[in-house]
């Protein structure tokens, strides 16, 4: 119990530090305005306005949820090394566990609050230009919820034991694996179909790519802006079996993170 | 309350993780009750023994127990309180705020948590307007003090502090020591390192010497001054001829000042000025310092 209570005292300073990052305002005001700018494409393009401003909005989200994760996320754990604070911090009755459990959370409600007011700035411009705010929307945006929550994970584990600079790189890399590891796989089992790469090479590249497929979080799984701006139905369960997808990943992620930062020494 | 035996540390640091041994097998024992010192030149090993104690750093070897378990268990923490060497807080935080965090962290809560804050904050003589004021406008002694506060904000039965007095002006340093005493006869057992061998001279009831990441003394202040010889200082009234002296004393550099390098020379001494007739105005006896049994350690340890 006192466990629970000490992850909840962690998180809510690690969201009050947060929230006191200046970048995290740079990136919510800069999404406003692409938010905005999404109504000018709607104008320009050849394609439905609606669509596209639906479409566009929906990847402003998606990326400034990255933003946020990737710079806040890698820092977290690195400043309060840096900043020498973890020492009287793990000199309390808590575990590592709790600690990177706590900072994660902390985080995690950051992007919650980021992806809400972006959702009243989406919604908004929607209702103003007339572009047809329908409920289903919210699909997509829970779902780009749950691809940052791997994501914020994903941050902290390379935080708890690699420089900023380093986990902000193999973060970006396991976000672009993520989203590019089905495509992948599906083109070299395509060229393999095709007979243009025959006999040892093709096999050790479809291994490759299944075990690419395999290690990394599918995230392309969590962008379903074609669904609902398309108004197509999404298949049954789709966001209870990737809800439960996602807490695997997250899970992994911080058991070896917490794993890790508990056989740190602190000097 | 703390035990430590054959305690082994080595860092590792560089691209080639070249090893540099920082505790070659500490032996340590503090009884409930106690003000323990543990003294020793810079580099000798007295954080990192302390942080092994909090669980910050992983042994390589030996036995370490903290209040009856191993530091890797939360449990030995539960009743612990320390602060670090030039503590570091979240300097966007007010003094108070920051005392809320670390309590709510040891399971304090709403009225509870505010009359123990107001209790740590008089122990260490910080109830002052500044406590209100955000930390990054803290001077070093300020800092001090509420380091000292987040520790004893659980009440802890064992309170680690490393080097306290550091940053702290006289009165700071007063303060402190007023505040170690009157912890510890609340029952707090109080093991701390310091620079400050005065300080750790007035207020420990037993003090560890490490130096070169071996416990080299330990025992009372007494024990260990007494260890390294007394000299007596023997004032007379009437100057006494250097070749008549009794054997072990020496002059002290004026006629009527002598130096009696022990006890048995002091006995030959004082039989030699009744049989003259010599009067004795009166006498002193001189232990070396803390400072400089660590000094005649450290030139060992260096030979």
């Amino acid at each position: 119990m006192q466990s629970l209570s000490n992850i909840g005292v962690i998180a809510l300073n690690t969201f009050r530090e947060s929230v006191r990052d200046k970048i995290l305002y740079n990136i919510f005001f800069l999404a406003i305005g692409l938010a905005f700018f999404s109504i000018l494409l709607g104008e320009w393009s050849v394609f439905d306005r609606a669509h596209v401003i639906k479409s566009t909005t929906l990847s402003i989200m998606s990326i400034s949820g990255l933003l946020i994760s990737v710079f806040v996320g890698i820092s977290l754990v690195q400043k309060e090394i840096q900043g020498r604070t973890v020492l009287t911090l793990l000199s309390k009755p808590i575990s590592r566990a709790a600690f990177i459990v706590g900072k994660y959370l902390g985080l995690l409600a950051v992007v919650a609050v980021h992806l809400s007011l972006l959702t009243l700035v989406y919604y908004g411009i929607l209702w103003l230009t007339n572009s047809n705010p329908t409920v289903d929307l919210l699909q997509a945006i829970y779902l780009v919820f749950c691809e940052m929550a791997i994501v914020v994970a994903v941050a902290l584990l390379f935080s708890s034991f690699s420089t900023p600079v380093l986990s902000a790189l193999f973060t970006l890399g396991v976000y672009i694996a993520g989203h590019l590891s089905n495509q992948l796989l599906e083109q070299v089992r395509f060229v393999r179909r095709m007979g243009e790469v025959e006999g040892m090479q093709s096999v050790i590249m479809e291994k490759t790519a299944i075990f690419v497929h395999a290690i990394f979080p599918g995230l392309y799984r969590f962008n379903i802006s074609g669904y609902v701006v398309h108004q197509v139905a999404l298949p049954p369960f789709y966001l209870l079996w990737n809800t439960l997808y996602a807490l695997g990943y997250i899970g992994v992620f911080l058991a070896v993170a917490s794993w890790w930062f508990s056989r740190r020494d602190f000097l | 309350m703390i035990q430590i035996e054959s305690l082994q540390k080595t860092y590792r640091s560089g691209f080639l993780m070249i090893p540099k041994v920082a505790l070659k097998g500490v032996d340590l024992h503090v009884p409930q009750g106690m003000i323990y010192g543990f003294i020793g030149p810079n580099g000798a090993g007295k954080s990192t023994t302390i942080k092994v104690l909090t669980g910050l750093l992983r042994k390589d070897s030996g036995k370490v127990l903290v209040n009856g378990f191993s530091p890797s268990d939360v449990k030995s923490r539960q009743s612990l309180g320390y602060s670090p060497e030039q503590p570091y807080f979240y300097d966007y935080l007010t003094g108070r705020e920051l005392l809320t965090f670390y309590g709510r962290l040891v399971g304090l809560w709403g009225a509870e948590l505010n009359s123990r804050i107001s209790w740590a904050l008089s122990m260490v003589n910080a109830d002052k307007d500044w406590i209100d004021r955000r930390l990054r406008t803290y001077s070093k002694g300020m800092m001090q003090r509420v380091g000292l506060a987040q520790a004893i904000l659980g009440k802890p039965e064992l309170l680690i502090l490393d080097e306290p007095m550091t940053g702290l002006d006289p009165m700071g340093r007063r303060d402190l020591r007023e505040a170690i005493l009157s912890l510890n006869k609340e029952g707090v057992t109080i093991f701390y390192s310091s620079h400050l061998l005065s300080d750790v001279e007035s207020i420990s009831h037993r003090v560890a010497m490490i130096v070169d990441g071996r416990v080299v003394r330990e025992g009372t202040v007494d024990e260990i001054t007494a260890s390294c010889g007394v000299e007596y200082h023997v004032h007379t009234l009437e100057s006494i001829p250097l070749a008549d002296l009794p054997e072990g004393v020496l002059s002290a550099g004026h006629p009527q000042e002598w130096i009696c390098k022990d006890g048995m020379a002091r006995d030959r001494f004082l039989s030699f000025c009744l049989k003259s007739g010599i009067s004795i105005e009166r006498m002193d006896h001189q232990r070396p310092s803390l400072e400089d049994v660590l000094t005649q350690e450290i030139v060992r340890a260096e030979s």
